[in-house]
C-alpha cells in the first residue's frame, strides 16, 4: 500500500464543526423576503376517477396566491420524469382523470402562510368515483385485477399465461437450469416477501424556488445530485438548463430518495405562477404518503444443489412490488451473489399497485433481492450439514480483480465464527452484499491560494463525508495540511458538472477528478519552486505547508510564497483542474455477522452482536468508512425486524409515522464492529 | 390572538408575538431566528427539536410557545461558551458522531442533560437517555462512543 500523510487518517469530518454548533444551514432554514408557503391536495383514495376538481373557494380565501392543478398546466407540463434512479419515472405533475395511490397530487397552493396554504387545501372540492384497489404485486399481476395505467398491455408471464400491470420485464438465461436441476442431488424451493420500506432520512423533502421577470429559475433544495434536479426541472418545465441555478444546501439525509422531483418541480411552478419565492416542506405524514420508499418484492427462488455442496442451478421469478411507478426488476439479478454458478435463469417483473412510486434506497433493489438468496443459502448450508461460511467459500466466484474470500474470512475472524457458542434461544447468521462503484462523469476545481491554503470547487453533495475525503485526496497531493484545504460546495451556476451522491459513486468518481486536479496544481507548485529554489523538480519534497529541496532541508519554500510568486509568473495563479469519466471499478463485497436471542413468549428478536466486515479498495478516512457500515448495519437491521410500510387492502397506509414505522434507536441496537478490508482494486 | 411573550433562551430574552397555537419549536426557528433546532417529524416521535427547558430535554414541536415563558431554555446555539465549544461538541466531532447532522444538535442536547444529571453514566444509560432521538446515518455506534469520551473528560475535568 502506498504510504501517505493524511489519505487513511480518522480526520474529523470539515462540515463537523457547523453541525455541531446548529449553524450548517439546512433548506427549511431559509426565508426569503416575500416568501409563499406551498401545501398539497392529496387523493385519501388509492384508486378512483376523479369526476369534478372544484378550486374557487381556495382560490377566494385571503392570502392565497396560487391554485395550480394539472388542467391549470394543460399545455406547459405534460410529465415528470425523475430518471435518475435509473427508475424512469413518467407522470403527470397532478393527478386529473383518476388517482392511482393514497396521497396522489391533485392541486397545488400557494400562499403566505403555512396556515393558510393547509386551509386552502381543505377549502378545495373533489368529487371521486371509487375503482377497487390492488396491493399485492401477486394479485395485481392476474388477469381481471383491477388496471392501473389504462393501456398498459399484458404480457407474456414465466409459463406463458399473460400478466398485467407488468411495466418492464427483465430475463435472463445462462445455462439449462433445468438439466441442472435434474442433475442436482437436492432441490430447494422457496418464496420471501419483502415490505416496502422507507428511507426514513430526518429532514424531511424541501425546496424553495424563486423565479426572476426573465424567467430565470433559483431552486434552494435538499438533494443527492443538484445537476439531477437542474436537468430535471429543465426536462420538466421546458427551461433550457443555463437558466436554472441549483444551490444545494446541507442535506438531511436521503439514501436515495433525494434526486429531485418530489417538491422542487412544484416549488418552482408555484413561483412562477406567483412572482414570488415559495417554500415547501413535507411533512412527515407526506413522506409516507408521497415519497419514494424501497419496492417491496416478493421473489420465489428455486437452487439445485449436489451433495457436497456445490450450487449448480438458481432459478428465480421475482414480482416487484413497485408502486404507480419505479424499478426493481433489473436487481433480481443480485441472486447470483458473488457466487459461481454455472446454470441460472431469472425473470423479474416490475408490478404496478395502487401504492406510492418507489424509488432508490441503497443499492437499490440489492437488500430486497439479497436478503432472498442469501437467507435461502443459510437454509440449505443448515440442510445439507455444511458450515454457513464455508458452503459460501466453496461456492464463491474468483477472479483477479476480486478477493470475496478475505472479507469473509475477516468477518468470521473478527466475530470469533469458528468458535462461536450460544446459549438458550440464541442463533448465529451470516450473510453477503455485493456492490460495484457507481462511476459517472466528474470534474473539479482547485485553486491553491495566496496563503498558501487550497480550495476545492466542486458540485458534489456531500453527506457520507466525501467532502472530508475530498480535502484528504487533495491535501496528500499538493502538501497542503489538511486543516489548510476546504471544500466550496459550489451550485449548478459555479461549478463544472457532478454526478449525484448515490450508489457509491462520489469517492471514486470525484475522488479521481480531486485527485487529477490537485496533481495539476501540484505540478504547477514544482515547477515555480523549482525556480525559487534553483533545483530540479524531481529533487522536491511537497509536505506540511512547505516545498524542500531533498536532502537540504534549510532550502524550502512555503506554498504561500510559491502561490504568491506564481500570481507574479507568466502562468498565472496555480489552479488545477480534473475531469474523470465512466472507468470501471471491481466489485466489492460486505459480510456480516449476528448473533441473535429470541424471546420466546413474544418471537421478538434481539440482535446481541453484529460484526461487518467490507472490501473498501483504500480507506480514505476509515472513521466514514465505519460510519456508512454502521449507518448500513443499522438501517438492515430495522428493515430485516420491524420495518414495513403496511397498507390497508383498500391501499390506505396504516402506518404513515414515526410511531408505528419504527426505526431503529440506540436502544434497539447492540455494540456496531466493523472491519475493514483493504483489497487494492 | 396575538399576545406578546418572553423566552428566556441561551441567556437572552426574546420578545416575540405568538398565537396560543405557536409551537415553541416555530418560536425559536421563526420568532427567534435560531435555525439549529430542526423539525423532522412534528410529532414527538424523532428527537430533532430537542431542546433543554430549565436542564430537561423536551420536544419543542410538542411544545407551546406560552408554555416556555419564564423557563430557562437551551438550544443548540447556546452550547458554546465564551467561543469555546462544550466537550460534547468536540468529542460528537472527533468521534464522528454525525453524518448528515440533521439529528446532531438534538442529540447533543439530550447527552447534555444525561451528562449534567449523570456525569459518570454506563453505555447502557447512554443508549437510553438518546433513545428518544432518531439516526438514520450512523447506527448511533460513534454517537455512543462519543457522549462516553465526553463524560470522561468531564469527569477527570
Amino acid at each position: 500500500m502506498v504510504d501517505t500523510v493524511v489519505v487513511g487518517q480518522r480526520v474529523p469530518r470539515v462540515d463537523a464543526l457547523d453541525k455541531v454548533t446548529g449553524r450548517a444551514k439546512y433548506t427549511a432554514d431559509l426565508k426569503l423576503p416575500g416568501m409563499l408557503y406551498g401545501a398539497f391536495l392529496r387523493s385519501p383514495h388509492a384508486h378512483a376517477r376523479i369526476k369534478r376538481i372544484d378550486t374557487s373557494k381556495a382560490e377566494a380565501l385571503p392570502g392565497v396566491k396560487a391554485v395550480l392543478t394539472q388542467a391549470k398546466l394543460a399545455g406547459r407540463v405534460a410529465k415528470i420524469v425523475d430518471e435518475a434512479h435509473g427508475t424512469a419515472m413518467d407522470f403527470k405533475a397532478f393527478a386529473d382523470t383518476k388517482v392511482t395511490y393514497q396521497g396522489e397530487k391533485i392541486a397545488a397552493v400557494a400562499a403566505v402562510s403555512r396556515e393558510i396554504a393547509e386551509e386552502a387545501v381543505r377549502l378545495i372540492e373533489v368529487e371521486y368515483e371509487l375503482l377497487p384497489a390492488v396491493v399485492d404485486p401477486r394479485e395485481a399481476v392476474r388477469p381481471g385485477a383491477p388496471i392501473i395505467h389504462e393501456g398498459l398491455k399484458p404480457c407474456p408471464g414465466p409459463d406463458g399465461t399473460p400478466l398485467v400491470n407488468v411495466l418492464r420485464v427483465v430475463d435472463r438465461v445462462e445455462g439449462d437450469v433445468e438439466d441442472a436441476f435434474a442433475r442436482s442431488d437436492y432441490i430447494f424451493e422457496d418464496t420471501y416477501v419483502i415490505p416496502r420500506a422507507h428511507q426514513s432520512y430526518i429532514e424531511p423533502q424541501v425546496a424553495i424556488a424563486e423565479v426572476d421577470p426573465a424567467g430565470r429559475v433559483t431552486c434552494w433544495t435538499s438533494t443527492q445530485g443538484i445537476f439531477s434536479v437542474r436537468n430535471n426541472l429543465a426536462r420538466t418545465l421546458d427551461i433550457p438548463p443555463h437558466k436554472i441555478n441549483v444551490i444545494g444546501m446541507t442535506i438531511g439525509g436521503g439514501f436515495g430518495a433525494k434526486f429531485g422531483g418530489v417538491v422542487d418541480t412544484y416549488a418552482v411552478m408555484l413561483a412562477q405562477a406567483t412572482g414570488r419565492p415559495v417554500k415547501i416542506v413535507y411533512t412527515r405524514e407526506e413522506e409516507f404518503l408521497d415519497g419514494r420508499p424501497a419496492p417491496g418484492l416478493v421473489i420465489t427462488i428455486k437452487t439445485g444443489v449436489r451433495k457436497d455442496g456445490k450450487i449448480l442451478a438458481r432459478k428465480a421469478i421475482a414480482f416487484w412490488d413497485v408502486g404507480v411507478q419505479g424499478g426493481g426488476a433489473g436487481a433480481t439479478q443480485r441472486v447470483r451473489g458473488v457466487y459461481d454458478i454455472p446454470n441460472i435463469e431469472f425473470h423479474g417483473y416490475d408490478v404496478a399497485t395502487n401504492k406510492p412510486p418507489t424509488g432508490a434506497y441503497r443499492a437499490p433493489g440489492g437488500p430486497q433481492a439479497t436478503f432472498a438468496s442469501e437467507a435461502q443459502l443459510n437454509k440449505i448450508a443448515h440442510a445439507l450439514g455444511l458450515d454457513p461460511v464455508e458452503f459460501r467459500l466453496m461456492n464463491m466466484r474468483e477472479g483477479p480483480e476480486v478477493d470475496f474470500k478475505k472479507t469473509l474470512r475477516a468477518v468470521a475472524d473478527a466475530a470469533g465464527w469458528w468458535s462461536r457458542t450460544k446459549g438458550p434461544n440464541e442463533g448465529w447468521g451470516v450473510a453477503i452484499g455485493e456492490w460495484t462503484n457507481g462511476s459517472a462523469a466528474s470534474s473539479a476545481v482547485c485553486s491553491l491560494q495566496e496563503d498558501g491554503s487550497l480550495k476545492i470547487f466542486s458540485g458534489l453533495m456531500d453527506i457520507t463525508g466525501t467532502d472530508t475525503a475530498m480535502a484528504q485526496i487533495a491535501a496528500e497531493v499538493t502538501g497542503v495540511s489538511y486543516d489548510r484545504v476546504s471544500v466550496v460546495r459550489g451550485d449548478t451556476n459555479s461549478v463544472p458538472m457532478a454526478p449525484g451522491s448515490g450508489g457509491s459513486m462520489i469517492t471514486f468518481s470525484m475522488g479521481n477528478a480531486v485527485k487529477r486536479a490537485a496533481e495539476e496544481v501540484r505540478q504547477r507548485i514544482l515547477e515555480v519552486a523549482s525556480d525559487m529554489l534553483e533545483a530540479r523538480p524531481e529533487d522536491l519534497d511537497l509536505r506540511d505547508n512547505r516545498v524542500t529541496v531533498r536532502g537540504a532541508p534549510d532550502r524550502a519554500v512555503t506554498l504561500a510564497e510559491v502561490a504568491q510568486q506564481a500570481a507574479k509568473t507568466t502562468g498565472g495563479p496555480i489552479a488545477g483542474k480534473g475531469s474523470f469519466a465512466r472507468e470501471p471499478s471491481a466489485t466489492t463485497i460486505a459480510a456480516q455477522i449476528v448473533k441473535v436471542e429470541v424471546e420466546p413468549d413474544s418471537g421478538k428478536v434481539w440482535v446481541r452482536r453484529v460484526v461487518g466486515s467490507l472490501d473498501c479498495g483504500r480507506a480514505i478516512n476509515p472513521m466514514a468508512v465505519e460510519g456508512q457500515m454502521e449507518g448500513g448495519a443499522a438501517q438492515g437491521i430495522g428493515w430485516g425486524l420491524w420495518e414495513q410500510m403496511v397498507y390497508a387492502p383498500d391501499g390506505r397506509i396504516l402506518n404513515p409515522g414515526f410511531l408505528d414505522y419504527h426505526i431503529p434507536t440506540a436502544l434497539d441496537l447492540p455494540d456496531i464492529e466493523s472491519v475493514l478490508v483493504e483489497v487494492p482494486t | 390572538m396575538k399576545t406578546p411573550i418572553t423566552l428566556r433562551i441561551n441567556g437572552q430574552d426574546y420578545e416575540i408575538v405568538v398565537e396560543g397555537r405557536t409551537r415553541l419549536l416555530d418560536a425559536i426557528r421563526d420568532l427567534c431566528d435560531l435555525t439549529g433546532t430542526k423539525e423532522g417529524c412534528a410529532t414527538g416521535d424523532c428527537g430533532a427539536c430537542t431542546v433543554l427547558m430549565d436542564g430537561q430535554p423536551i420536544a419543542s414541536c410538542l411544545t407551546f410557545a406560552m408554555a416556555a415563558q419564564g423557563k430557562e431554555l437551551t438550544t443548540i446555539e447556546g452550547l458554546a461558551r465564551d467561543g469555546r465549544l462544550h466537550p460534547l461538541q468536540e468529542e460528537f466531532m472527533r468521534h464522528g458522531g454525525l453524518q448528515c447532522g440533521i439529528c446532531t444538535p438534538g442529540m447533543i442536547l439530550s447527552a447534555k442533560a444525561l451528562l449534567d444529571a449523570n456525569p459518570r453514566p454506563t453505555r447502557e444509560e447512554v443508549r437510553f437517555a438518546l433513545a428518544g432521538n432518531l439516526c438514520r446515518c450512523t447506527g448511533y455506534q460513534k454517537i455512543v462512543e462519543a457522549v462516553l469520551a465526553a463524560s470522561e473528560r468531564l469527569s477527570t475535568g
